[in-house]
């Protein structure tokens, strides 16, 4: 007959099998039905230019052939649509001052399939602190 | 004290017109501000001239002054000074600073303070009025070509400025570090910055304070230079009295044109000594200058 603790042992040995069993199964994710890709995904400004002046190209992956549309913050794409499989990029010319988020959705049933954001960030201005000496003092 | 109250004065009714830089405004080549964290570097080209208040001592003819200064965070370099910033405000800075006299520039080419002020020629004494000293007809001559070293120290102490619409005010006081003369010196400072388009303006008055150690060290006679002269001469505290303008009108972002020009009035204690031949000394400079 087995003693309590090897009963408390197995049964932890058992359970910590369902256990892994259950998060693997878990973990096996299906694949994304759509994937949307940037690039660049920044663009800095320069310190006195606050306007970010860049092209961006949008690329985008389905797992099944649809059409989609493109939706961004951005007014001079508002919205663009595709229904060609062998297109997958767009090129778009961005002047921003701030973040633009693009999202691809389902053009017929308007589901959202992936998203991406072009972060325009501002190079920071040099620190700068006091000069105690004149540069040209003639001591 | 007539002059530093006449520019007092004078510079008084500019400010209507103008106001004080404190600095943080902008940082160009014509700012009293620094890049954090960038050596700046650079150099005026141009004409000069030191004045050499001792006897049988050349004056210095100027043709480039470099300038080179590097602050970080809180510690910082500026044309041989070190500096640690203890404590900073909108209106005040208080710093730990090590800083040397300007008064061993006198005697020897290579002192630091000439590094700052790169001239043609050194500090030589002048050969056309003979090697020695003739203070009297009855008193013994100071062979000047003999005088003992006086050697190079360095000075540790605190400064503080206050900015204020009327200026920028400087109090330092250093002693040396390295047991040289054990002396002391201490500075009293208002200076005053007036841009006006592409040209700025800095007026500057200034009190040198400067202890007998200081005085006897670098004006003071040693019996073995003269014996007669070491007890006649009897070396006390002493108060130079400076004024400073800087004149700089901005060509590009690297070229300025340069003016400046210093006087000073020696102080009796220091004029007293058998050395010393002039109650002044005036230093300008014309050039243009370059910051890389």
């Amino acid at each position: 007959m087995l003693s309590l603790t090897k009963k408390l042992f197995l049964c932890f040995i058992f359970c910590s099998v369902l256990s892994g069993y259950a998060v693997a199964d878990e973990d096996e994710e299906e694949p994304l039905a759509a994937s949307l890709s940037l690039s660049p995904e920044i663009c800095i400004t320069s310190a006195d230019e606050e306007t970010c002046n860049t092209e961006v190209v949008l690329g985008w992956e389905l797992l099944h052939d649809r059409p989609i549309c493109i939706l961004s913050d951005y007014k001079e794409l508002k919205k663009w649509c595709n229904s060609s499989p062998d297109v997958n990029s767009l090129a778009v010319n961005i002047s921003a001052n701030k973040d633009i988020q693009f999202v691809m959705i389902d053009k017929d049933t308007h589901e959202t399939l992936a998203g991406v954001k072009l972060k325009v960030t501002q190079a920071s201005s040099p620190q700068v602190r006091r000069r105690y000496r004149n540069p040209w003092s003639l001591f | 004290m007539h002059y530093l109250l006449a520019l007092i004065l004078s510079i008084s009714f500019l400010t209507t017109t103008a106001h004080a830089s404190n600095s943080s405004e902008g940082c160009d080549n014509n700012s009293g501000c620094i890049e954090v964290g960038r050596w700046d570097i650079g150099i005026a080209l141009g004409y000069g001239e030191k004045s050499n208040p001792l006897k049988d001592f050349d004056d210095i003819p100027l043709y480039a002054i470099p300038t080179i200064a590097y602050y970080g965070d809180q510690w910082f370099f500026d044309n041989g000074n070190i500096g640690y910033t203890l404590t900073e405000g909108e209106n005040y800075t208080i710093n730990l600073v090590g800083t040397f006299s300007t008064d061993r520039a006198f005697f020897y080419r290579w002192d630091p303070s000439n590094i700052f002020l790169l001239k043609g020629n050194s500090v030589e004494r002048a050969t056309t009025r003979g090697p020695t000293i003739m203070a009297a007809s009855s008193e013994p001559e100071i062979d000047t070509s003999e005088l003992a070293n006086r050697n190079f120290t360095y000075l540790g102490g605190a400064e503080a400025f206050l900015y204020t619409r009327f200026g920028i005010v400087k109090a330092s006081v250093a002693h040396d570090l390295f047991n040289v003369h054990n002396g002391t010196e201490a500075q009293l400072k208002w200076l005053y910055n007036i841009p006006l388009d592409s040209w700025n303006f800095e007026f500057a008055a200034v009190l040198d304070w400067k202890s007998e150690q200081v005085v006897d060290y670098y004006y003071g006679i040693r019996p073995s230079e003269s014996p007669y002269w070491s007890e006649m001469y009897q070396a006390e505290s002493a108060l130079n009295q400076s004024i400073e303008f800087t004149g700089q009108y901005v060509l590009t972002e690297n070229w300025n044109l340069l003016l400046v020009a210093r006087y000073t009035d020696i102080a009796d204690a220091i004029v007293d000594s058998p050395l010393v031949e002039k109650d002044y000394t005036t230093t300008y400079f014309v050039g243009a200058a370059y910051r890389f």
